[in-house]
């Protein structure tokens, strides 16, 4: 079996998150989204003096870019050794099923959701992870809100955007 | 003994350091600690595949439900174990303010790009790592969004999130009961988990590729 069972996921990612909160790891949230502003600022040579976004995201961001390291690090070796599923691809199988078979469409979206992906993510102060898991963890109101908004978003679009009908 | 590298420039590799070297002084976990929980978190969501196109964007298409029982489950199991952590003092609330409009705008956008792109920013980066160059075309358009997200902070996006109305967690609306009420909230989500019906939209390709190496 190259795949884990759900519920094995969700108390392996439970023990994860209980470890970083816990005053004996982190004792912080694990979060995904800031480290991309904060890539942008070092990769487009932004000075943090002239930024204040910068400013507030130095830490949550520099933390989360070493996380970052570490999640490609760790995705690449099991893609490797245990899934197996490591290759390079362009178009995923699902997109040509329910989408189209061009890959310039492929890319062209993916760019634009990328992009929108992380405007969101900013504006609402988090992402999957932060909000999502971190926050509602917490029982906070504030990620309640994010995943009701998201959860209601993410079916209205997949059943616009995608020929849901199966037809094969 | 601690070790303070100096790197005062501000080039890229300057400040690749300098991420390094925050990290180390910011007191949240030792370097090799941070980098890995990195490790663990993409080791986990690859092994159970849960970053694939065919999980996120199949579940906005309602045909795979693995995310949201693995999210659910998730929440359910250490939102109870955290309570107790917080309560014996072995872990802090690290709350996000309530911004409607930024929670709201925010939200939309990241729902309908989550669907489209079939990923998110913790399961991209484990995308990437499996060779998926569609993904890092993603991650490109998303520095692209970082970007303009900084340069126009003040201006456009801080105006937009709107005043912050607090920080707030459940367990606060029901004083005295705050024990109860976690558990009630940790069960609940954990019986979702449990009671949404498992369906999977399988990445057939894949899985004729798998068996042929076999």
């Amino acid at each position: 079996m190259n795949r884990l069972p759900w519920w094995m996921g969700g108390i392996l990612m439970s023990g994860l998150l209980l470890m970083t909160f816990s005053i004996f790891g982190a004792d912080r949230p694990i979060g995904a989204s800031t480290y991309v502003s904060y890539f942008a600022g070092i990769i487009f040579d932004l000075d943090p003096k002239e930024y204040s976004y910068l400013r507030e995201i130095k830490d949550s961001g520099a933390w989360e870019g070493v996380m970052l390291l570490g999640v490609l690090f760790g995705g690449f070796i099991t893609s490797v050794f245990l899934t197996k599923t490591f290759r390079f691809s362009l178009i995923p199988t699902g997109w040509k099923k329910y989408k189209n078979h061009s890959i310039i469409s492929r890319l062209l979206w993916s760019f634009f959701a990328g992009f929108i992906m992380i405007i969101g993510a900013r504006l609402a102060g988090g992402c999957t992870s932060g909000h999502f898991m971190s926050g509602m963890s917490q029982i906070a109101i504030s990620a309640m809100i994010f995943g009701v908004v998201v959860m209601a978003t993410l079916v209205i679009t997949g059943k616009l955007f995608y020929n849901t009908k199966d037809n094969a | 003994m601690r070790i303070v590298v100096e790197t005062a420039g501000d080039d890229f590799a300057s400040r690749i350091v300098q991420m390094f070297e925050n990290v180390i002084n910011q007191g949240h976990g030792s370097l090799v600690l941070v980098f890995l929980i990195g490790i663990m978190f993409g080791g986990i969501i690859q092994y159970t595949r849960v970053d694939k196109f065919e999980k996120i964007a199949g579940f906005s298409m309602l045909k795979d439900t693995i995310v949201p029982k693995m999210l659910f489950l998730t929440v359910g199991l250490t939102s109870i174990g955290l309570y107790f952590m917080i309560d014996a003092g072995a872990a802090h609330y690290h709350v996000k303010p309530i911004i409607w409009q930024g929670l709201i705008i925010g939200g939309i956008l990241f729902g309908i790009s989550m669907a489209i792109l079939g990923k998110c920013p913790g399961t991209g980066p484990v995308s990437i790592a499996e060779g998926r160059i569609d993904v890092l075309i993603g991650a490109i358009g998303g520095l692209l969004g970082g970007l303009v997200f900084t340069l126009y902070y003040d201006e456009v996006f801080k105006p937009l999130m709107g005043e912050s109305s607090g920080k707030l967690v459940l367990p606060e609306l029901f004083p005295g009961s705050e024990e109860t009420a976690v558990l009630i909230f940790g069960l609940v989500v954990i019986l979702v988990a449990i009671l949404i019906p498992k369906v999977e939209l399988e990445d057939e390709e894949e899985n004729r590729r798998l068996e042929e190496k076999k």
